[in-house]
């Protein structure tokens, strides 16, 4: 059991400078090889390389997923829950992701309850939550585009039949624009809401952004937190259950 | 010879006195009776049923037949005594069969006539009446009825054996009672009740008739020695012998004016008997049944004013301790903590886990168990939980103070005891959560075998797909773009509007004047030559007109058509029929082989122009 952390050590340094040579590669062949160390239980060198494609500006989900499994496989439940959320916000319909997420989710040790939601909203969100954002925007484009046509054309038809068909189709698209733009507000909203996670074994949450305040309660490796605010290096967060607190910025990452 | 024949007669006398009882038996020396005292009883008590048999001799008896007795139960009998007396040369003997009958209802009961074979002969009994009042516990009357049947041979009814005697009860010295140490508790306070024999007389047996019950109590018996004590006490002025036959401990479940219920003895007694070589060759008994009193007991309840959070409803004086098994561990190692709480009192309530939910543990169900024990009187109790738990994290981990409180009956206030906190040591452990390892499941077996999918693999090569299509400039582009169009579509539309309705009202500004430049050119062609084409245009004049105020084509203008507009603008009808009767006469001429006058010309032609007047007035209005 002992060397095991010299030879983490090795491979680090190994996958750093297989890293640096690999930057003449493409991100194909890098993902290629990081799914091999994946498979010899080289979970280290598998993460520098998934995180060197990232670093490429590649922001494939599939990437994201599988830098999750190689953290969680390396027992930081924070960096993979992460990645897990990043891969399923690009691609939500990913079953694997979602399921790699809530088997991860029930490793964390902070158990907080989510506020209870009417089940009408709750069918609301998941379906929301299924679909990607681009692809409620080229909904959202497509409504709007033929309701905008619609609209252009209504005044130019002259004959009253017409003018009525016209009149209630635009309706009915108005109303799809209506639930598209919705969606789409909801899409954003819920992109721009400061999800974070815990990315350190254990966290104080402070009463205020400076580390003489008081300890309000800890939270875990893993644990998801809203970033509220941000104040020199300091972010206010709360839990779902309307605890919340400060924390340092390097000990949550936002999602 | 004199002499001697007196004492042949003395003899013959002596011999005919002999010979009575050794002469062939007859009938009316055998007698049955049947008697029950007493004859009237509670509910529940009993009574003796004797039968007694008068008969030279008893070779040849059976037993009463005593099935026929349907309203009773016999517990007990039959018993049997024999007598023999000599009274002035005559001898009797009798026998008597003593049972001891429970009546089954109230009211009165019957027993029957009973049947007894003696010496191949049938005899019966009279039958009898007992009644039974409802009630148990009745005693009977002082003043007791005398025993039904009556007695022979001057032979005291009280010699009946298992009769019992009217001069005096002799159950009457000996009685049970019960006596609580509290006649007020709190609910969950423990009320000790005892249940007491005193006697004057000798105490063969004992029985309860039931089990008692304590409704409103839980009821833990408390244990008396299988050679119950004697004690000497004074009641009154009498001395008895007093054995504490019962105790319970009593914890009252609801608050209120509680009842412990009597409670029923069947007691055995030696019965004093005014003959003493009965009571000195057989042992006399008797069954009596004696009843404790109920007695009530105020249950308060808690105090709700002062009561804490925590409180759990523990009634008594407890103390707390909490361990664990060591003091040091490694992360998914476990640690058994012990939480014990003991003391005087009642925690069959206490159900909830006294160790709070902790956040660097993982915590299962702990395994609770209570044992009862007694201090002289008083219960204690003990409760202990075995917890297991698992530090999820390494470092000094902390089991918080666990605090347990409890009502203090004698102190009449809630009282808390807590736990000092125990520091224990996390080592990491070199388990890794990413694999499967028992001590962190969540679900038992599920866990075991589950794991997270497998990476995926990019056979179509990797993608940026970070970016945010609503945030994307050709977004802003799609959405603009027909938004623009939309308005450009709108002014263009507005504007033709604008102009087709100007270009209308000019063009019916000009009618009149076009129609007056028409007409001007059909009166150069009155001639009769160029006739037709006069009247083509007044014609055309007209329907010009028309046309330029309607803002139509004078093509598709029909007669009806014309008729529908000049209507639709409120032309009168007498303008409208002048105007139709000009077109028509123009019509006409044209069409006509002859060619028509200069008159005729003129006359249309000015019937035209005040038409045209005098709709271009109407029109106007």
């Amino acid at each position: 059991m002992r060397p095991r952390p010299r030879l983490a050590l090795i491979l680090l340094v190994l996958a750093a400078a297989g890293g640096s040579a690999a930057r003449a590669s493409t991100p194909a062949e890098l993902f290629a090889r990081a799914n091999g160390a994946y498979e010899e239980g080289k979970y280290e060198e598998a993460a520098t390389a998934y995180a060197t494609i990232l670093d490429y500006g590649v922001i494939d989900p599939r990437v994201l997923y599988n830098l999750g499994n190689a953290y969680f496989k390396m027992a930081r439940l924070g960096p993979a829950i992460l990645n897990y959320e990043r891969a399923l916000r690009i691609d939500p319909a990913d079953q694997d992701a979602r399921d790699n997420l809530e088997f991860a989710r029930g490793r964390i040790r902070d158990r907080v309850p989510e506020p209870e939601v009417p089940y009408p909203v709750q069918v609301l969100q998941d379906a929301l939550d299924a679909l990607s954002s681009n692809l409620v925007s080229v909904i959202f484009l497509a409504a709007y585009l033929v309701a905008s046509g619609l609209a252009g054309a209504l005044p130019l038809v002259r004959s009253d039949l017409r003018r009525r068909v016209i009149a209630y189709t635009l309706a009915a698209a108005g109303m799809a624009l209506a639930l598209a733009g919705g969606a789409l507000a909801y899409k954003v909203r819920d992109d721009a809401s400061g999800r974070a996670i815990v990315m350190q074994d254990r966290v104080d949450v402070l009463s205020g952004p400076a580390a003489d305040n008081t300890v309000l309660f800890t939270v875990h490796e893993g644990t998801r937190l809203q970033i509220r605010n941000r104040l020199d290096g300091w972010c206010q967060v709360s839990l779902p259950n309307a605890l919340s607190g400060w924390v340092q910025a390097t000990s949550v990452e936002q999602v | 010879m004199r002499p001697r024949a007196a004492g042949i007669r003395t003899l013959l006398l002596l011999l005919g006195s002999l010979a009575v009882p050794v002469g062939p038996l007859r009938a009316q020396d055998v007698s049955v009776r049947a008697q029950v005292a007493p004859t009237r009883v509670g509910e529940g008590d009993e009574v003796t049923l004797s039968v007694e048999v008068a008969a030279p001799s008893f070779d040849q008896v059976s037993p009463p037949d005593i099935s026929r007795l349907e309203d009773f139960d016999v517990v007990g009998g039959p018993s049997v005594a024999s007598r023999f007396q000599w009274v002035n040369g005559q001898t009797s003997s009798s026998r008597t069969y003593s049972y001891v009958l429970r009546p089954k209802r109230s009211g009165v009961l019957n027993v029957p006539s009973l049947g007894l074979l003696i010496r191949g002969r049938t005899y019966r009994t009279r039958p009898l009446q007992v009644e039974v009042v409802p009630g148990g516990g009745a005693r009977p009357p002082a003043a007791q009825p005398p025993p039904a049947g009556p007695s022979y041979g001057g032979r005291p009814p009280s010699a009946v054996p298992g009769g019992r005697s009217p001069q005096g009860n002799p159950g009457a010295d000996v009685r049970v009672r019960a006596e609580v140490d509290a006649p007020t508790a709190y609910l969950g306070q423990q009320v000790t009740v005892r249940f007491l024999l005193d006697t004057q007389t000798e105490v063969l047996n004992l029985g309860m008739k039931d089990t008692p019950t304590f409704p409103g109590f839980w009821a833990e018996e408390l244990k008396v020695p299988e050679n119950l004590d004697m004690k000497r006490v004074q009641i009154g002025t009498e001395l008895y012998n007093e054995y504490t036959l019962m105790k319970r401990a009593l914890f009252p479940t609801s608050s209120g004016t509680l009842t412990v219920p009597p409670v029923a003895y069947q007691i055995q007694v030696r019965r004093r008997s005014q003959d003493p070589i009965e009571s000195f060759f057989f042992t006399p008994t008797e069954t009596v049944i004696r009843r404790t009193e109920p007695i009530a007991i105020t249950v308060l309840p808690l105090p709700a004013a002062s009561k804490p959070a925590g409180f759990s409803g523990a009634v008594g004086s407890f103390t707390l301790s909490v361990s664990a098994d060591r003091k040091e561990a490694r992360v998914n190692d476990a640690i058994g903590v012990k939480v014990r709480i003991a003391g005087e009192g009642n925690l069959n309530a206490v159900s909830a886990s006294p160790l709070p939910e902790l956040s660097d543990f993982k915590q299962y169900a702990p395994k609770v168990s209570a044992s009862t024990s007694f201090q002289g009187e008083r219960m204690r109790f003990e409760k202990v939980w075995d917890y297991v738990l698992i530090p999820l994290a390494p470092g000094a981990q902390r089991v918080p103070p666990v605090t347990f409180s409890f009502f203090d009956p004698g102190a009449r206030e809630y009282r808390a005891v807590s736990s000092p906190p125990l520091g224990i040591q996390v080592a990491r452990g070199d388990e890794r959560p990413g694999l499967s390892s028992p001590a962190m499941a969540q679900s038992d077996v599920r866990l075991l075998r589950r794991d997270i999918h497998y990476i995926k693999t990019a056979p179509g090569g990797l993608v940026d797909r970070s970016r945010r299509l609503y945030r994307s400039p050709l977004f802003l582009v799609l959405v603009l773009l027909p938004a623009v169009a939309d308005m450009g579509l709108f002014v263009y539309a507005r504007r033709r509007d604008l102009s087709a309705s100007s270009r209308r009202a000019r063009r019916e500004r000009r009618a009149r004047s076009r129609a007056r430049r028409r007409l001007k050119e059909a009166r150069r062609r009155m001639t009769p030559s160029t006739s037709r084409a006069f009247y083509a245009a007044v014609a055309q004049a007209l329907t010009e007109y028309v046309a330029d105020k309607f803002d139509t084509l004078p093509g598709g203008l029909t007669q009806h058509r014309i008729e529908e507009l000049l209507s639709s603008r409120g032309a009168p009808d007498s303008l409208r029929t002048e105007f139709h009767r000009c077109l028509e006469a123009c019509d006409f001429a044209r069409f006509a082989p002859t060619s028509s006058g200069a008159d005729e010309m003129r006359r249309t032609l000015e019937s035209a122009e005040e038409t045209l007047v005098a709709l271009e007035r109407s029109l106007a209005a």
